[in-house]
């Protein structure tokens, strides 16, 4: 049965932006608080084969997912120690998150490489995690901008050495930011092997971190833009797949460019934004006041 | 006496490995550029080797899994020779110029390339010859499908892959004129998120037959089947087990007997370098048992065309027109396997953009 392609485009969109989006989410709740993670293609794929072995030996994808989240605290909880509380270079902790994501994540999918697990299943037109996308940015706006934890991450964020003088911990508010952040990395990660591809492969997000951190930038630093960002970079990466379906007459390497094409388009006017909405303290370390 | 024991312990194990030295005739190599529980490619070229293991006694198999193809091909490959390796399959395409590195270095060690091109006195290139192997799945799926549209997933679009495609479209149409093929290319010989996605895109045009050529059919077959549609596999014979209701047939890879014979002439002193291709019916490729949706009356139509295909015949005779409307083949012409990497057209029936 054909479908109408405006809705074959969105829903395809939606399906490959889900990941993103998360991944998008976590990484913006983490910067938000002042760290920036570059691990976060580590965090994904830790959390796609976790998740994938979860949902493979208990034979349930929301005990995979719960299994995802888990592991992805525990992964930035490694990298929260060391950045926060041994003040090393966020980049290249961050870095080094991502290769031993890499190599963990292969570690742990080993013995699940081929083998069947239960997807998440479709409620509707859409697994859970989708569903639950769109209204998560929006409860993260409102924690964000609407209360108090959520001032104070982005007042460690913003300027750590007023915050403590005005009597807070930012360090606590880190710590739990990147918790947050591991959680929702991880399950962007794992919707992508529990829900999109329904299998494990050894670096199978292929490079969807890195786009996540490029997508926090394009969203301002603002959950509900992230929702625009990963629905047009998932929408990019569908359309080419979805215009060779239909026999559009343009050669298949010129469409395999589209979705990088229309990042570099994306990033090139939206630079042109004007200045940064970059929180003020982002990259820095807190190292307390005398 | 408790030196004399200290004596015998030292020595016992020396004593204990030399009747195994004495029976192991060979340690041979093998290097994938992806895991073996592929379900495809990486898989095949197991199976083949460990067929190969059990039709020698004596041999033994060191294997590395998810070796990229770049340098550290070169290194992986280098330990097996530190571990006694004398013949190495390097098994991926782009593993050609590390092995080749290798074999100038060790001229007593024995390479086999899957799919390349060079050759040294050490240095040998296998394949299988797959186009014309398609045109008796495009007769099964064109037998199959109810919507009379086609979907194949494509890795990267080269030649060899488009020549694939053809042979399939023509294998169809020459028992469903009316059928038509939709040809998606992710980009990547192994991308799963994106075939999972193209996939989708082709069903969602009216395809309810599937094929592939990636690395891995596994994931195109698992959507394939989670939307109940019928898929065609590739690589490996295995892939059936992923469609139990929608599978029809599909293509594997048999390197076991070209492994095998190998082996023993570098056993006999007697490795000659050559450039095999090999297709179906001549040892290399094999075709898979029919899924429980295919009825007799196709299987026999398959099997005919599969047996004229072994016996030399080829779908690319002339005259064969493009679709776009140009004649490519002439009538009296037909193009062998020295052209297989020329293709840069689809066939008529195949909707698509090749170039």
């Amino acid at each position: 049965m054909s479908e109408a392609f405006p809705i074959a485009l969105a829903s395809s969109a939606i399906l490959s932006g889900t990941s993103l989006l998360y991944a998008t989410l976590g990484e913006l709740v983490g910067e938000r608080a002042g760290i920036v993670n570059l691990g976060l293609e580590g965090l994904m794929l830790i959390g796609a084969s976790s998740g994938f072995a979860g949902a493979a030996l208990t034979g349930n994808p929301y005990l995979g997912v719960a299994a995802a989240a888990l592991a992805g605290i525990a992964a930035n909880g490694l990298f929260s120690y060391v950045v926060i509380a041994r003040h090393a270079n966020q980049l290249a902790a961050g870095l080094s998150l991502t290769f031993f994501g890499l190599g963990a994540s292969a570690l742990i999918g080993r013995p699940f490489v081929g083998a069947l697990a239960p997807g998440l299943p479709r409620l509707g037109a859409f697994d859970l995690l989708v569903w639950l996308a769109a209204p998560l940015a929006v409860v993260l706006w409102i924690v964000l901008y609407r209360t108090r934890w959520g001032l104070m991450l982005r007042a460690a964020g913003e300027s750590p050495a007023a915050a403590f003088a005005a009597g807070r911990r930012p360090e606590r508010a880190q710590y739990q930011a990147l918790a947050v952040a591991g959680a929702l990395g991880a399950i962007g990660g794992a919707h992508l092997s529990l829900a999109v591809a329904l299998t494990w492969d050894e670096g199978m997000t292929a490079g969807r971190g890195f786009i996540a951190i490029a997508l926090v930038i394009f969203a301002g630093w603002n959950p509900l833009w992230a929702v625009i960002g990963a629905l047009v970079f998932g929408g990019a990466e569908s359309l080419e797949l979805e215009f060779q379906a239909r026999g559009v007459d343009i050669s298949p390497f010129l469409m395999n460019m589209v979705p990088y094409l229309l990042t570099l388009l994306v990033l090139t006017f939206w630079g042109l934004r004007g200045r940064s909405a970059a929180p003020a303290g982002l990259g820095r370390g807190f190292f307390g006041v005398e | 006496m408790t030196r004399l024991r200290m004596l015998l312990m030292a020595l016992l194990p020396l004593i204990a490995a030399l009747p195994a030295a004495a029976a192991e005739k060979l340690i041979v190599g093998a290097i994938y550029v992806g895991s073996v529980n592929d379900y495809g490619y990486n898989r095949s070229m197991h199976d083949g080797l460990m067929a190969m293991k059990a039709a020698i006694p004596g041999v033994t198999v060191l294997e590395a899994e998810n070796v990229p193809e770049s340098a550290e091909a070169e290194r992986v490959m280098e330990g097996m020779i530190q571990q006694g390796a004398k013949l190495i399959f390097a098994t991926s395409f782009g593993h050609q110029q590390f092995a080749f590195n290798l074999a100038k270095k060790h001229p007593d060690v024995d390479f086999e390339h899957a799919g390349g091109w060079m050759q040294a006195p050490n240095f040998g290139n296998f394949f299988g010859a797959t186009q014309a192997a398609w045109y008796p799945m495009g007769v099964a799926a064109g037998k199959m499908t109810k919507t009379n549209t086609l979907g194949f997933v494509a890795g990267v679009p080269i030649g060899y892959v488009i020549g694939n495609i053809n042979a399939f479209a023509l294998g169809a149409r020459s028992v469903n004129p009316k059928v038509e093929v939709r040809v998606v290319a992710t980009g990547s010989w192994s991308d799963k998120a994106k075939e999972a996605a193209a996939t989708g895109a082709l069903i969602d045009q009216g395809a309810d037959v599937i094929a592939m050529h990636v690395d891995s059919p596994a994931t195109v077959i698992q959507v394939a089947e989670s939307r109940g549609v019928f898929s065609i596999g590739f690589q490996s014979l295995e892939a059936r087990a992923l469609a139990p209701k929608g599978w029809i047939t599909g293509l594997g890879f048999t390197w076991g007997p070209f492994m095998t014979a190998t082996a023993k002439s570098v056993i006999d002193g007697a490795f000659k370098p050559a450039m095999v291709r090999e297709g179906l019916g001549e040892g290399m490729i094999a075709i898979a048992p029919f899924g429980p949706a295919v009825p007799e009356e196709t299987r026999a139509l398959v099997t005919a065309a599969a047996d004229k295909v072994a016996k030399g015949f080829n779908p690319f005779t002339g005259p064969i027109t493009d679709n776009e409307g140009v004649v490519r083949i002439k009538d009296g012409e037909a193009w062998g396997g020295d052209k297989m990497g020329n293709f840069d057209w689809y066939v008529e029936g195949v909707i698509g953009k090749a170039k």
